[in-house]
């Protein structure tokens, strides 16, 4: 017998009562007048920062501005022209070490809680943690208020890969101080873009 | 009762200032947790539907044990069964020698925690790092985690800069700031991920209907440890597997708030397979008695947890005796309740660190029982021959005393006479009641007597 077959036997012999499925369809779950505005107030308060960009404007420009000093740009987004890595022809994903801005685009953005999904849309999915700085573009029109809502809308792709992403790496480890920085990355900012 | 955790606790508490910052520290996460809890009008809601939710998965996770492997195979991983640790550590062992993996990189994991995988595997040359902050630590201080989600909370900066200083980490010595050392440690670790040949995840959730490992940090270390390493490992309790993403909505809005006070982790991550660059992905899916536990009338929904750390921070006795004063290694309530089902010989000195005040079970975000399970542990510790004899003589003595309404009467009359003993008699060790307090004055006129003249 395998090791599945004899786990399973011994669970069946042993479980007793089985309960059923509650309904899930009664949360109350909190909405917002203007999630937009909420999504803001908690991405600052998880500490990252948003910028909405007005149509026409040139996000490189800006993200020049943003980080004058960063060398090492690395995005595999169409509209960024300031890169000098891209994570889908990078050799191994390590060599994506160094990077000072990594460029991704999140799909919504949740009210509750400033999380972002990141669908995997890149060979190397390092580039979204191993960026000192992190920015994400994001449409203004896509936040939905809960995670509730969120779970209905996550997508996959081929890369069978997706995190939730809500502020900058963090930490409180070391005698409970809050430092922001811990493993990956030290900064996000979340440009809202026009539609 | 016994008086192990006591004893144990007593090495906590000759640092009083310590002993101090550690129950305000808890308190205060506690207070965060409330914060969180009040701002949303359907907490209480969310706690009932996450304690139905998980009710309902583990007394069927047969059928969810099963989808979820079907459906983690169909999406490229490879899935294991392990009946106990030790078959898990020779899993874990016999991929990565497969693998030619002489480092690997993980993420917390309560589970190799409770395998004792990292000692098999170093014993087997072959390095493991642990890469949460605080995990790391206490790796390098040779120590084991006093709390599941805050596993170094027992050291404060000085003590972190002196072994970064000691390990080589930081360079400049005396700077103890944790901003400073958080970035030193940073730097450490991202060596550590670059070179490393494995990374292995825990797994907060397994997502039956889509076969993904839900894994939560705040840090993003799960995902630095499966971005660069060639190979990903994933491990995860039979009991974490949910059904579907609506009952994981519950349980990602729950699980931050009720531990830390954070209105979620930093980064929920599903993975689904492994990297284009990369080896398949590896789940192992472990028993280690939980296939047993189910059966227990009185303590199977203990397998409801989904370690938040929430019941600990909470607990009046935790906060005041720190990790290391319980003899499982999860600490608190849940850890009094799994170090029972573990092996009740070795873990019942446990079950007296509990005033039962059910705080634990008024914070858990799936409504577990625990203070009322250990009051029902306790119940039983005479028949595994761990309750203390000076207490069961006490004991024995109340119960001839309280029974017999003569003999109580005759006690109470005389009992103001103990007021008039010496002080430095009275509080001297002989007497345990006496031991971090003054003895009790007793009344001039015991209460029956007192309610009659009231009466009159």
């Amino acid at each position: 017998m395998s090791s599945k077959e004899e786990i399973l036997k011994k669970y069946r012999a042993n479980v007793r009562e089985r309960y059923d499925m509650p309904d899930l369809s009664d949360i109350q779950a909190v909405t917002y007048p203007e999630p937009l505005v909420q999504f803001v107030k908690m991405s600052e308060m998880v500490g990252g920062q948003v910028i909405e960009i007005d149509p026409g404007r040139d996000i490189n420009t800006l993200i020049r501005q943003l980080f004058p000093d960063a060398k090492e740009i690395a995005s595999n987004l169409p509209e960024i022209t300031i890169a000098t890595r891209n994570p889908d022809t990078i050799g191994r994903a390590r060599d994506l070490n160094g990077t000072d801005i990594g460029i991704i685009r999140g799909s919504f953005g949740v009210a509750e809680n400033a999380c972002v999904w990141v669908p995997q849309t890149m060979k190397e999915k390092a580039v979204c943690f191993i960026s000192e700085n992190l920015i994400i573009l994001l449409p203004k029109s896509q936040i939905v208020n809960n995670m509730h809502e969120a779970y209905r809308r996550i997508e996959f792709n081929d890369y069978g890969y997706g995190t939730f992403i809500s502020g900058p790496s963090k930490t409180a480890d070391i005698a409970q101080v809050l430092v922001m920085g811990a493993q990956a990355a030290r900064s996000v900012t979340i440009l809202l873009m026009p539609e | 009762m016994s008086t192990q955790h006591s004893k144990a606790a007593k090495e906590f508490l000759k640092n009083p200032n310590y002993a101090k910052w550690h129950d305000a520290t808890f308190w205060a996460v506690r207070t965060k947790r409330d914060n969180m809890a009040q701002g949303l009008e359907e907490w209480e809601q969310l706690r009932e539907k996450a304690s139905a939710i998980k009710r309902h998965t583990i007394t069927h996770l047969d059928e969810y044990l099963n989808q979820f492997a079907t459906n983690a195979e169909k999406n490229g991983a490879i899935v294991h069964w392990a009946k106990d640790a030790h078959e898990f550590n020779e899993i874990v062992y016999g991929i990565l020698k497969n693998h030619d993996v002489k480092k690997m990189v993980k993420s917390k994991s309560m589970l190799t925690e409770e395998c004792e995988m990292n000692p098999y595997l170093e014993a087997r040359g072959i390095e493991v790092v642990e890469t949460d902050l605080g995990e790391r630590i206490i790796q390098l201080k040779g120590q084991k985690p006093s709390h599941i989600v805050m596993p170094a909370i027992h050291l404060n900066h000085d003590d972190v800069g002196e072994l970064f200083e000691e390990k080589g980490i930081s360079t400049e010595k005396g700077n103890h700031d944790p901003t400073y050392l958080t970035y030193r440690a940073r730097l450490s670790l991202r060596n550590e991920f670059l070179t490393a040949d494995a990374g292995m995840t825990g797994a907060n959730f397994g997502i039956a209907k889509t076969g993904d490992i839900v894994v939560c940090t705040n840090e993003g270390n799960a995902d630095m440890s499966t971005s660069c390493p060639k190979l990903h490992i994933a491990a995860i309790g039979l009991e974490k597997v949910i059904p579907d993403y609506d009952c994981l909505a519950v349980f990602q809005r729950m699980l931050c708030r009720a531990g830390t006070g954070q209105p979620t982790t930093t980064y929920t991550s599903h993975f689904r397979k492994a990297r284009p660059t990369a080896h398949h992905m590896h789940i192992i899916l472990v028993d280690n008695g939980r296939s047993e536990w189910i059966g227990n009338p009185d303590h199977w929904e203990v397998l409801k947890c989904i370690r938040c750390g929430s019941c600990m921070n909470t607990c009046p006795v935790y906060r005041r005796s720190g990790g290391y004063s319980y003899s499982y290694f999860i600490p608190g309530p849940v850890g009094i309740n799994l170090g029972m089902l573990r092996d009740t010989q070795a873990h019942s000195g446990n079950v007296s660190a509990c005033t039962l005040c059910l705080s634990c079970q008024t914070v858990c975000p799936v409504k577990i029982d625990l203070g009322d399970q250990i009051y029902k542990w306790r119940q039983q510790l005479d028949d595994f021959g761990t309750a203390n004899p000076q207490k069961k003589l006490m004991c024995a003595g109340m119960n001839m005393l309280f029974g017999s309404p003569t003999m109580y009467k005759m006690a109470t009359a005389v009992s103001p006479l103990a007021n008039i003993i010496p002080s430095f008699i009275m509080n001297m060790k002989l007497n345990p009641w006496a031991e971090g307090h003054e003895m009790m004055k007793f009344p001039k006129k015991p209460f029956h007597e007192m309610i009659k003249d009231y009466e009159q």
